[in-house]
């Protein structure tokens, strides 16, 4: 996929959707779990996930994304309570304003 | 009638010891119902039985064993009578103080006087009077009988029989026959309370507690009385009880309680009490009270000729529920004048066809309403059978829920011509007027009452209370998968409700909501998939066990990590410890350490308490040391005191940091060559390392770090641990760690510094303590490794995330990693989980063990709620046994015509002896030949039960002194006798080796004390470990090796000379006890002369005590009497460790004179090593080697205080009225015993709560107080003073008021304290004094200007243990 066609899909719904396949992989079988992954579910609280898994899921934006999305930098920004609080919803918005911004 | 309203409740019924687990328990529809338990009667021999009478064909019913603990002492109630009391008394007086206190506490009760009592309580035989009875009339009927068939038997050898059984029922204490007189089930309430309304018990059957109901409504309606404590009981599985009610062919046959199912045949029979506190509803709207429903009318009838006294009218039935509905002024018959209706319900088919009847022509039809009954769920309660109703129905209207009935799975045909249908899961109850319930007890003879309830009309504004049912823990297994898949192919309530199954795969899910089963659906019903599933939402499934067969379970002590939330209060609630972790502790290292540590204790103690043990233990940075004292390697006071002794904070190395870096420690490692100053510290996960280094540096790192997209994550720690950047401030650590005291480990622990095993040796184990803190964390390594060891389960003692870690490292290879707290969920909730999961992976179902833990209350005591067939104890069966053989086994009556002339006939005389030796000598030969040599030993493990009730010898074994009267058995500290301990173990393994005798013992290993108090019930477990040797072990306390043979051994060690020199004791043998030399009361008082004492050695006639293990005890009191007039100080001795001990014959019998001579082989300042021989005429019986003894801490200044605390002070009384005590007490042990002499139960509980590092001062302070106030008092007139009569409230201005503990009132005393080092000052006075003291060391500068300043008063004082440090005292005092 070209810059210029994942600046196309840059949108909340897809990216949404992409997050939640990858939470798929992280979480083992998300399909199975049935459970649909919404903006407003947090990555501790309602996914359940340690501080390993989102080194998984850091490991597969920079594969989907390459170096426009940097997880680890989006979350060196945020203090502790700020990424216990951390939505998929905030991680949507980071990555469709890093796209979106390789636009111009 | 005006209304009633119920306004505090309390219940204990068959699954539940209060009123919430009831309610629990009745939304999750728990059946209770079980097997008789062991001890009620005797079950086993009933099968063939030759009268009616015997045959009790059912052998299930509802019982509150586990609930059947009260606390007597906060009533004032004395343990050692509890034993000849009804328990249904003491269960009355309990459940009704439940009542109170959930009515708002005795505070706000109306005046004393115009509160009533009325319970029902049927007049059967309860089972104290079982007990009673036995002994009264059974005994005498034995030896009737015995004396009948065997008439040779002699009235002495008869008496004999009757004292042996008498004496297994206990002893007999006349003062506490009035604990068998029925009424006092209510009279003893309204004593104990203090209420002083009428108070009585009623006696209508079945109908008993409506009647009470019915009758405390009168009590308030007449206005006699403002309060009634109304409700009923019944606590009597007597087998004469199940045998009428068996020959009356009302029991279930099929063992099953099914009211209103087609085919119910019968009841099975429950137990319980429950008490409703009822006020007149206005008088409860003024109070404010909270009224859980408003009784709105009663109605008793008799069914007259009506019925035959066993089959029930159903007129009678109609006339009490139509006029308990006139009474409230409402008409059954309205379409929707009831929602619930708790019927009688009794399951059998006359019963229920009868009420059933009853309903229809009262109520005809209507709105569907529910109908149910508590029965199918606890059995029937008889006289408590309405309370049970009549609670289940106000918790209903309360709640707003209709909960279910069980087992009524094909309704009975006359149903159908009612409007009732039971419900069979717990449903909201909506409803547009008041939610009204009625309640059916109908009693045999026909006697019938009905109670209409409802909800309070003002609590229709409330906020709507939403249905919590405790989370269900759905198990399932099968032998596979697809067999799994088969189970879960039904309905979702059905599945709910399937019983666990047996197999090796193994499905469990918490809280099994639709969601979940769907899941579980999926999962197994992936084709030629077998995979496990781990834990995400709440589900588990392993398609074959990992634990058993080689897999292990290993614990995981976290560290510190940057989340610290633990979610625990409510175990600490239930499981009975203390965890406050007081706000914030992340970056307060020493705090946090010292949380982590106390968590993970807490919980390796509740895991292990539900069923979940360790294989192994492992632990993740400073979690090792936590790990280190769950293996039992060091003992957790030892590593507090480590802690205590350096202030991490002074570790701290400002410019220090630490981060975890989101990727493998290769990728660190190559990236640390550009970063000189940085070090790996932690190598975790293949996703997770950490490192350490300069702040700045690792800023840089990890920013490098970040770029390349690798998550980081700077910590709030600044330790340095696990680097060589500790090394400079390691001295006094390593100081420390080379004076921490090393046991064996109970259970294997794992090192992470090594990955490997910890070592063996003592100093490979020091030296590993400190690489752990200079070399990096190898977790990683470390899963690695155990998991090839055989790990498969690893169970997180903690909050955190190791259990990622676990995963991250282990990935597909099947294991299970599950974390025991969350901040996620409460701890009850996260445990459940925890339970869940080590079930599915093949592990132990601790589910039931988790619920039910600390439903009891503290200090409670054991009610005997049974009578069972009384069986003889070995050593006095074995005893009978001989004694009622003698005259027979010779075969030669003492009458023969030989004896005759023996008298004057010599060669007669000795041709009589001859015959008797011959008959004996062939006698045994043919015993020997007869006998079968023994089977081989096998493993066995049982338990031992420790209470002061049990054994009630124990209260003469109390290391501490109180007043004579003191209430709290607690503070004398009664402690299992090592010796009597001894004596309980062989009993168990000769139990275990049937034919066989233990002759000896080796190794006897004594760890620790085992108190009395709470009663406390220890795993006891054998292994032999060669043909003749048993390995015994009990709990962590003690452990040894016995030897057993056959029969003791025919020869005996000749008994040793006596030592050339020796001199007469300066003090009797009676005077040990009376001058307090030992501690010892009547029941171990056996040295009953003192022969002689030497430079090394004493000697002293014994005679035998009765208690078990006293004898033993004796030879210790000879070696302590030794030790106390020959040592200076550190006199204060108890038994650690035996090497040997051989028994040349059986026990001798109470009463039997003993020689003792006690040999000291070595003294060191630790220890004092004797040998010791115990000789009967001149033989040697017991033969004891290497019996060590371990010193305390004492002197001849403090040994007064131990022997007559009530008389003398640690502290010392300085010029000027104030006092002053040093720390002479240096170990923790010592320490202990200080305390325990010094503190009462509440005071031992408030420093229990300390933070370890605040103990020792504040010890140190309390004593000072105490003791200034005793002195104060004695100066001032009064008498003996122990100190735990004197309560103290500390201020925080350092101002201590001090007040009288279970005592007549003291005057109020102003106490003022201060400590410095190890030394601290008190001044006492009358309150309102104006007094002042203040302490500080002497430095140069502090006595050139302080002994020269102007000063109200001033001393210079010497620390009298320690000469090299001087203090300064200042004081004021308003008699200046």
């Amino acid at each position: 996929m070209t810059e210029s066609e994942l600046a196309t899909v840059a949108d909340e719904q897809e990216v949404l959707a992409e997050i939640a396949d990858m939470l798929a992989q992280v979480l083992e079988d998300m399909e199975l779990t049935a459970t649909e992954v919404g903006m407003a579910d947090t990555f501790h609280e309602d996914l359940g996930m340690e501080s390993i898994d989102l080194v998984m899921l850091g490991n597969l934006l920079t594969e989907r994304y390459g170096d426009k999305v940097n997880f680890a930098e989006f979350a060196a920004e945020l203090d502790l309570e700020a990424i216990i609080a951390l939505t998929v919803g905030d991680l949507v918005t980071y990555i469709v304003r890093r796209l979106g911004g390789e636009e111009h | 009638m005006t209304g009633v309203a119920i306004v505090g409740m309390a219940a204990l019924f068959p699954g539940s010891g209060n009123l919430d687990s009831y309610w629990a328990n009745l939304c999750a529809g728990v059946d209770a119902i079980t097997e008789v338990p062991v001890g009620r009667w005797d079950t086993t021999k009933r099968d063939h039985p030759e009268d009616a009478a015997e045959l009790v064909y059912c052998r299930r019913g509802g019982f509150i064993d586990e609930h059947a603990e009260v606390d007597l002492t906060r009533f004032g109630i004395m343990p050692n009578s509890v034993a000849d009391t009804e328990p249904d008394q003491l269960i009355a007086l309990h459940v009704a103080a439940q009542a109170i206190e959930d009515s708002g506490g005795a505070e706000r009760l109306p005046e004393r006087d115009r509160i009533g009592v009325v319970l029902g309580r049927g007049g059967y035989i309860g089972p104290s009077m079982a007990r009673y009875n036995q002994r009264v009339r059974i005994a005498g009927q034995l030896v009737h009988t015995l004396g009948e068939l065997l008439p040779e038997l002699s009235p002495a050898q008869l008496d004999k029989v009757r004292g042996a059984f008498s004496t297994q029922l206990g002893s007999n204490q006349p003062e506490s026959a009035i604990g068998l007189i029925p009424n006092l089930a209510a009279s003893r309430l309204a004593n104990r309370l203090d209420l002083g309304g009428p108070a009585y018990t009623v006696d209508a059957a079945c109908a008993s507690s409506l009647v009470a109901v019915d009758q405390a409504i009168g009590e308030l309606h007449s206005g006699r009385c403002d309060l009634v404590l109304a409700g009923g009981m019944h606590h009597c599985h007597d087998i004469t009880f199940w045998s009428v009610f068996a020959q009356l062919g009302a029991l279930s046959r099929s063992e099953r309680i099914r009211p209103f199912h087609r085919d119910a045949d019968g009841i099975l029979i429950g137990e319980g009490t429950g008490v409703v506190a009822l006020k007149r509803l206005a008088d409860a709207e003024r109070d404010g009270d909270r009224i859980y429903a408003v009784l709105r009318g009663s109605g008793v009838s008799s069914d007259g000729k009506g019925s035959s006294l066993l089959n029930p009218d159903h007129g009678g039935q109609v006339r009490a529920v139509r006029q308990a509905w006139e009474r409230a002024g409402l008409d059954p018959a309205e379409p929707d004048s009831v929602g619930l209706l708790e019927a009688h319900g009794t399951a059998t088919p006359a019963g229920d066809g009868t009420e059933l009847a009853t309903l229809a022509t009262v109520f005809g039809a209507g709105e569907p309403a529910v109908i149910g009954s508590v029965k199918s769920m606890i059995g029937h309660t008889m006289p408590a059978a309405g309370i049970a109703g009549l609670i289940k129905a106000a918790l209903a209207v309360h709640h707003r829920t209709l909960p279910p009935t069980l087992h009524c799975t094909d309704p009975h045909p006359q149903l159908a011509e009612t409007r009732f249908r039971p419900t069979e899961t717990a449903r909201p109850w909506d409803a547009d007027g008041p939610r009204r319930a009625a309640v059916n007890a109908f009693g045999f003879g026909g006697i019938n009452a009905h109670v209409v309830l409802e909800e309070h009309a003002h609590a229709a504004a409330r906020a709507r209370i939403t249905v919590t049912e405790p989370e269900q823990v759905l198990r399932l297994a099968a032998p596979d998968p697809h067999a799994l898949a088969g189970v879960l192919d039904r309905e979702d309530a059905e599945i709910r409700g399937t019983a666990t199954g047996s197999g090796p795969s193994r499905l469990s899910i918490v809280d099994p909501t639709k969601k979940r089963l769907a899941l579980a659906r999926k999962l197994l019903g992936r084709a030629g998939d077998t995979r496990s599933w781990r834990g995400r939402n709440d589900v588990w499934f392993y398609p074959a066990p990992l634990l058993g067969d080689g897999g292990k379970l290993a614990y995981l002590f976290p560290g510190l990590e940057a989340e610290f939330t633990p979610n625990v209060e409510d175990v600490a609630r239930r499981f009975g410890f203390t965890f406050d972790t007081g706000g914030s502790l992340v970056g307060n290292t020493g705090r946090h350490g010292h949380a982590v540590a106390q968590l993970g204790r807490s919980l390796d103690g509740v895991l292990r308490k539900i069923g979940i043990t360790p294989d192994g233990v492992a632990g993740h940075s400073i979690g090792e040391w936590t790990a280190m004292t769950a293996s039992g390697l060091h003992r957790a006071e030892a590593i507090d005191e480590f802690l205590d002794t350096y202030d991490p904070d002074s570790l701290r190395m400002p410019d220090v940091a630490f981060a975890a870096i989101g990727t493998s420690a290769e990728r660190v490692r190559e990236a640390l060559a550009e970063h000189p100053g940085i070090t790996l510290s932690h190598d975790n996960a293949p996703n997770q390392s950490m490192v350490c280094g300069p702040a700045a540096e690792v800023d840089a790192f990890v920013t490098e770090f970040r770029a390349h997209q690798v998550m980081c994550q700077v910590l709030p720690f600044r330790s340095g641990f696990h680097t060589p950047m500790l090394a400079p401030y390691l001295g006094p650590i390593r100081e420390n760690a080379d004076r921490l005291e090393l046991h064996r480990p109970s259970v294997p622990i794992w090192s992470a510094t090594t990955a490997e095993p910890y070592p063996e040796s003592a100093d490979a184990v020091r030296e590993l303590f400190v690489r752990h803190l200079l070399e990096p964390v190898r977790f990683r390594q470390l899963i690695t490794a155990m998991y090839q060891a055989g790990y498969r389960v690893f169970v997180q003692a903690g909050t955190g995330q190791l259990t990622s870690l676990v995963t991250d490292t282990l990935q597909d290879c099947e294991h299970l990693a599950v974390a025991a707290s969350s901040g996620r969920r409460t701890g009850m909730a996260q445990l459940r989980r925890v339970a869940a999961a080590v079930w599915a992976a093949g592990g132990p179902d601790t589910v039931a063990a988790l619920e039910s833990a600390g439903t009891g209350p503290r200090h409670s005591m054991r009610l005997n709620l049974g009578s069972p067939t009384v069986a003889l104890d070995t050593p006095t069966r074995d005893s009978l046994r001989s004694l009622l053989s003698t005259p027979r086994t010779s075969g030669l009556s003492d009458s023969s015509a030989l004896d005759a002339v023996a008298a004057s006939s010599p060669m007669a005389a000795e041709f009589r002896a001859l015959l008797h030796e011959t008959a004996d000598t062939v006698g045994t030969v043919l015993a020997a030949r007869q006998h079968t040599s023994p089977a081989t030993l096998r493993e066995f493990s049982t338990q031992l039960r420790v209470s002061v009730e049990g054994m009630p010898y124990l209260l003469d074994h109390c290391f501490f002194r109180q007043r004579a009267d003191w209430p709290e058995l607690a503070d004398q500290f009664p402690v299992l006798p090592a010796t009597t301990m001894i004596q309980h173990l062989m009993r168990l393994v000769e139990q275990a080796a049937p034919g066989r005798v233990v002759i000896g013992l080796r190794d006897v290993v004594l760890n620790r004390w085992i108190t009395a108090i709470p009663a406390t019930e220890l795993p006891v477990t054998g292994r032999p470990v060669g043909d003749n040797l048993m390995e015994v072990r009990i709990g962590e306390h003690a452990s040894l090796v016995a030897e057993l043979a056959e029969r003791h051994p025919a020869e005996s060690p000749a008994a040793w000379p006596k030592p050339a020199e020796e001199r007469a004791p300066e003090m009797t043998a009676a005077e040990l006890y009376t001058r307090r030399w030992m501690f010892h009361g009547p029941r171990f008082q056996g040295v009953v002369e003192l022969l002689a004492i030497g430079a090394r050695h004493a000697r002293a006639v014994l005679l035998t005590p009765e208690a078990p293990g006293a004898l033993l005890d004796n030879v210790g009191q000879v070696l302590g009497y030794w030790v106390v007039a020959t040592l200076p100080s550190r006199a204060s001795v108890f038994p650690a460790r035996l090497s040997r001990i051989r028994f040349h014959g059986p026990h001798p019998q109470p009463g039997k004179r003993l020689h003792c001579t006690v040999r000291i082989t070595a003294v060191t300042d630790t220890t004092v090593v004797a040998e010791a021989q115990l000789s009967i005429d001149g033989r040697v019986w017991a033969e004891f080697g290497d019996w060590t003894d371990r010193r305390f801490d004492n002197s001849p200044q403090t040994v007064v205080v131990e022997r007559w605390p009530e008389r003398n002070t640690l502290s010392r009384r300085q010029n000027g009225g104030w006092v002053l005590l040093s720390e002479h007490w240096t170990d923790l042990a010592s320490r202990e015993l200080v305390l325990r002499n010094h503190l009462g139960l509440g005071e031992r509980e408030e420093y229990d709560s300390l933070p370890p590092r605040e103990r020792r001062a504040w010890l140190l302070h309390r004593i000072a107080i105490k003791d200034a106030a005793r002195i104060w008092l004695w100066d001032n007139g009064w008498g003996p003073l122990y100190p735990a009569e004197i309560g103290v409230r500390e201020h925080a201005d350092g101002q201590a008021v001090v007040h009288g503990v279970c005592r007549d009132p003291l005057p109020q005393l102003d106490v003022r304290a201060a400590h410095s080092g190890e030394v601290a000052v008190a001044i006492a006075g009358p309150a309102g004094s104006d007094r002042g003291i203040g302490i500080e060391p002497v430095t140069e500068s502090v006595a050139e200007t302080r002994f020269t300043a102007e000063h109200p008063e001033y001393a210079r004082v010497t620390d009298p243990w320690r000469a090299d440090r001087d203090y300064l005292v200042t004081w004021t005092t308003d008699e200046a």
